[in-house]
């Protein structure tokens, strides 16, 4: 509301488009000022992903640029001691007093053993200089964040099939949607104001939704029906309903197992593919025919997608026919008991998916004939953080791949698998590669050679996955029980908080003290930068440059049909103090360690930087300036930051119907039979047995398995007896919001965000009521609590919102509100991981006793 | 003179607050006072419980309870609907604050919003503060309005369950949406024939 104060005053409001980096999403955003300070944030309309909405955590964040205890200088530890609670006596200093420690500390690890320095953040547009900096570098230990808790295993069923990053739904066609252990459309998953928009448009258009999950989450409470689930049982249930679906119903997507899965081809008594022996294709048998044949013949005129054919006197079975016969085992009254959802929910669930499905149905989209499948289901974290959690969620992503809805309209779709400069690969067993663009890590398909890890994160022990940054941890502590040759020294890090992010506080605390020198970023000085030694003060994001496009197309560009648009970061303010950007202290950093021209040539190659606009390999390039050069390879040669003053959104062009719908385009077969784990497998084997190390070998098996996490069971009479549960609320964000007051006041409002969540039944057996103060105790950590009694979750389950519970002295605000559920979680070892994807098991058991005082929120 | 209205769909709110806030910068309003807020309610019993999400704000009434009880005439509706209080007017009686069913009326006991220190003060540049003292709700963004704009949480809203326009409106009048949806206003009981009505 413009005062009249205002008004009258011949001030000028300056609107600058840019990027909002409040969570890991890059809605479009403008920034206003009058005379240099923020008064208002407001959605772009003319920024495609975020249409000028803009979210609660969006608007209120510009506060943080002014709380009083936002870091604006370099500080000194003064107190040699490190531990929770510990006054770090603080000192400030100069830049200059900063890298006088700082460099001749990195130049003896990079002459002792580069890898010693370990760089870690969770600032997904800063990724291409701070990779660039560790390979000038040459240090192979970075980005250690918390990617391993959330999405390592979704991930990796995404990338496996839909040569995608993440998921999504089509909104506009779909009729039946499922999200299971997730929050698509509800303003805490990937472009959460695109899909927010169009999730709630379908559902006011009759679209039904229904969510699984223990908890009643906002999406939950927006479903046509509510699936409660006991947490980490999803992969049981899918199987089941797998089952029921092919073994009992019979329906499944015939022409589309054949033509985009290996579901034909034949498998060896061994388990192996068979093979043709001129060229190592793998075959399919032909009906008519009556014999075997590669794969890519020519003249296969009808593969059978099921049966088992004798052929020389062995017996080889289609994949599909494997897959069936193995479905048998999980029946809907074991999966029940264990899932705890009632049989006949999950038959009515599968067959209302199916019919809703119109297997065999066709859609005209411009002026082409493409399968139409308004039926489909999306999945996430809390189906994916467990022990099996990549085939947890590969086997509900079967249920997909059986109504053949993937990447078609009305279906489950991938984010972008083919753009402007990227496509997927095809590999020599027909199989689909993603593309080097989407998959910046490790692919998980083909697996790579495992090998005695050189990685403080471990990724060299898991060869079929995309990265394990969860497992850096495990390294650190002890790297010689991995047979690493050398130890972490030096720890670079900013945006993202380990102490509260990960496991248990004190677990993290003995890892990062392993580190002789920290050195850490921060606006704020969270419970990790407690931690260093060094404090340097880092610019917000509305003070910054970055890298571009700022929203990186292999998550960020809203998939399905469209345009294609780039995003420019561009400042708005000049930073405080002596904050600095810490991308440009990185470039500060490469130079005074005499890396520059590395660190460029590097940069060139990585940033896709044309030829025409190279840099000077010698001069120190501000960010601004490789931004402006990526921009002009990207948008055009006649780029110009003019083109950004109105809207940070660039559009190059629109769509084409391939890469709207790429699934009747994209060339390769996703698996429904995971041939390649068996081979993957027995390497990594002869690795673990060189080390002497235990391993689950589990996964690692063509058929998929549930998986138990290891604290599902639970002995009667014992007091631990519920499973924690985790979940977002649209108004917090990591650890990084909390301390708005604004949002604050938001969360203390509500009922669900600074309380754990128990039902009737649990608070009656502990004798304990709504309001108490609680103390929650798991096998490897605690936490206090207000308890909300309540009938919106499994009796079986504690509730535990977000990433909250601070104690860093500064954060006043954030100190003490809400629980940390991730304090309640034990260090990863091999038992509490998926050894096929990395990603973090997260089911605990807690007990819940009664403190004095207290009094629930909202 | 066309009347202004809002409808809300309870169908399309997720509950994610962003009305909270957009309504808390626009009118710079101090610490722990908001204008409209999104309730919960939950109901029955597991696993057939649920959850509710219902935004609130100032009704804007046909017969606003607040009006008459005001004794200096701050409280008064506008020709087009609005409801408003002239804070030069108001002496912070709180007659009002009781006389509203809704509970979407407060006291602006500082104007200020300070950090947690409770000395730093966030002064914005160009959006004013209720002053101290008054009586204070949701004005629905008149200010914008008279701009030709919508209210700062229906601009706002990203999945668009707040519709602003003229009940009787050339281009998509409320009224129709109304009666295509059978919307509803809070309290019906209280005869107070509210110009905020809620759809599912």
């Amino acid at each position: 509301m413009y005062s009249e104060k205002f008004e009258q005053s011949g001030d000028t409001l300056i609107s600058t488009p840019t990027v909002c980096l409040g969570c890991y999403n890059c809605c479009g955003v403008k920034v206003q000022t009058v005379n240099d300070k923020v008064v208002d944030v407001i959605g772009d309309k003319a920024a495609i992903n975020s249409r000028g909405y803009i979210c609660a955590k969006g608007r209120a964040r510009f506060l943080d640029l002014y709380d009083p205890t936002r870091l604006l200088y370099p500080m000194k530890r003064g107190n040699p001691e490190k531990g929770i609670g510990v006054d770090p006596e603080w000192e400030r200093i100069t830049w200059d007093e900063a890298f006088d420690t700082i460099i001749p500390k990195l130049k003896a690890v990079r002459e002792k053993d580069p890898r010693g320095l370990v760089i870690a953040h969770f600032d997904l547009p800063g990724y291409g200089i701070s990779k660039t900096f560790g390979a000038a570098f040459e240090t192979n230990n970075f980005h250690w964040n918390r990617a391993d808790y959330c999405g390592a295993a979704p991930h990796w069923a995404h990338l496996m099939t839909n040569a995608s990053f993440n998921g999504e739904l089509d909104f506009d066609e779909c009729k039946f949607m499922v999200l299971w252990g997730t929050q698509l459309g509800h303003l805490a998953e990937t472009i959460p104001l695109h899909t927010a928009a169009e999730m709630a448009e379908a559902r006011r258009q009759g679209t039904k939704l229904v969510v699984i999950d223990p908890f009643c989450t906002n999406p939950a409470a927006k479903a046509d029906q509510w699936i409660p689930i006991k947490p980490g049982t999803d992969g049981a249930m899918a199987l089941a309903m797998l089952n029921y679906m092919v073994n009992d119903l019979g329906i499944y997507d015939r022409d589309f197992l054949i033509r985009r899965t290996n579901s034909i081809y034949l498998i060896k008594p061994d388990g192996h593919y068979l093979r043709d022996a001129k060229t190592n294709k793998p075959m399919v048998w032909d009906q008519k025919a009556g014999a075997a044949k590669p794969f890519n013949a020519e003249d296969i005129q009808e593969p059978a997608l099921e049966g088992a054919f004798d052929i020389a006197g062995v017996t080889y079975q289609t994949a599909f026919n494997a897959l069936k016969v193995h479905l048998k085992q999980f029946d809907m009254e074991s999966a029940s008991a264990f899932t705890t959802v009632p049989v006949d929910i999950m038959q009515a669930l599968t067959k209302e998916f199916v019919e809703a499905a119109q297997i065999g149905a066709t859609i005209e989209v411009d002026g082409q004939q493409l399968p139409f499948r308004p039926a489909a289901i999306h999945f996430k974290r809390g189906s994916g953080a467990h022990k099996g959690g990549a085939l947890g969620s590969f086997s509900i992503h079967l249920l997909n791949i059986m109504v053949g809805n993937l990447d078609v309209p009305g279906g489950q779709r991938g984010v972008n698998p083919i753009g402007p400069f990227w496509e997927p690969d095809v590999d020599e067993d027909g199989m689909i590669v993603v593309a080097q663009h989407i998959a910046k890590y490790s692919k998980p398909y083909p697996a790579q050679k495992a090998k005695i890890p050189e990685s403080l994160d471990l990724h060299e022990l898991l060869p079929a996955s995309l990265f394990t940054r969860g497992l850096y941890p495990m390294g650190i502590d002890d790297p010689e029980k991995f047979g690493l040759t050398y130890k972490p020294e030096v720890l670079l890090i900013g945006r993202t908080n380990p102490m509260m992010n990960s496991h248990n506080a004190d677990a993290m605390a003995e890892t990062l003290k392993k580190f002789d020198l920290q050195i850490s970023f921060a606006t704020f000085i969270d419970e990790t930068a407690e931690f260093a030694d060094i404090l340097l003060p880092d610019a917000h994001d509305f003070e910054r440059w970055d890298l571009f496009p700022a929203n990186d197309p292999y998550a960020f560009i809203a998939p399905g049909p469209g345009q294609w648009y780039w995003h420019m970061r561009q400042p708005s303010l000049e930073a405080p103090g002596e904050t600095r950007a810490w991308t440009e202290v990185y470039i500060d950093i490469a130079d005074r360690l005499g890396l520059l021209e590395k660190f460029n040539e590097l940069g060139e190659a990585g940033w896709g930087i044309s030829e025409k606009h190279t840099l000077d390999r010698s001069k120190r390039h501000t960010v601004k300036e490789i931004a402006e050069r990526q921009a002009k390879t990207l948008i055009g040669d006649d780029f110009t930051f003019e083109d950004v003053k109105d809207t940070s959104c660039l559009i190059t062009r629109e769509k084409t119907t391939a890469e709207a719908y790429p699934g009747s385009f994209v060339k390769g077969r996703m698996p429904v039979y995971l041939e390649h784990l068996i081979d993957a497998g027995e390497d990594l084997k002869s690795v673990i047995d060189e080390l002497g190390m235990e391993w689950d070998f589990r996964p690692y098996n063509p058929l998929i398995q549930h998986i138990r996490c290891d604290e599902h069971d639970h002995a009667e009479g014992d007091d631990y007896d519920l499973l924690i549960v985790n979940f977002k609320v649209p108004f917090q964000t990591q650890t990084i919001s909390q301390q708005n007051i604004w949002l604050d006041e938001v969360s203390r409002a509500n009922p669900y965000t600074f309380n754990v969540m128990m039902h009737p039944s649990a608070a009656a057996r502990k004798g304990l009521k709504d309001g108490d103060r609680v103390l929650v105790q798991s096998h490897h950590g605690q936490d206090e609590g207000n308890l909300k009694v309540t009938e919106i979750i499994h009796p079986e389950c504690l509730g535990i919102p977000a990433t909250l519970g601070h104690w860093a002295r500064n954060l006043h605000v954030a100190a003490k509100k809400g629980t940390s559920f991730n304090t309640l979680l034990p260090t990863p070892d091999v038992n509490r991981i998926d050894t096929l994807s990395g990603q973090i098991d997260t089911c605990v058991r807690v007990k819940v006793t009664k403190l004095s005082g207290g009094r629930s929120h909202g | 003179m066309a009347k202004y209205g809002m409808i809300v769909d309870i169908k399309k709110c997720i509950g994610c607050n962003a009305c909270t806030i957009a309504c808390k910068v626009e009118h710079n309003t101090p610490n722990e006072m908001h204008y409209t807020q999104v309730l919960e309610y939950e109901e029955g019993e597991f696993p057939n419980s649920k959850r509710t999400f219902l935004p609130a704000l100032c009704n804007h009434c046909e017969n606003p309870p607040c009006v008459p009880v005001c004794p200096t005439k701050a409280s008064y509706t506008r020709e087009d609907g609005i409801v408003l209080i002239d804070h030069d007017r108001c002496i912070g009686c709180g007659a009002c604050i009781l006389a509203c069913p809704y509970d979407q009326r407060a006291r602006v006991e500082d104007d200020r919003t300070v950090f947690h220190d409770g000395k730093t003060v966030f002064v914005n540049n160009a959006n004013a503060a209720p002053p101290k003292g008054v009586a204070a709700k949701c004005d629905f963004c008149y200010h914008r309005v008279d701009h030709g704009d919508v209210p700062a949480c229906v601009e706002t809203c990203p999945t668009t369950a707040r519709i602003f326009g003229e009940w009787d409106g050339a281009e998509k009048p409320l009224r129709e949406l109304a009666a295509k949806y059978e919307a509803k206003g809070l309290l019906p009981e209280k005869g107070t024939e509210p110009n905020v009505l809620y759809i599912e």
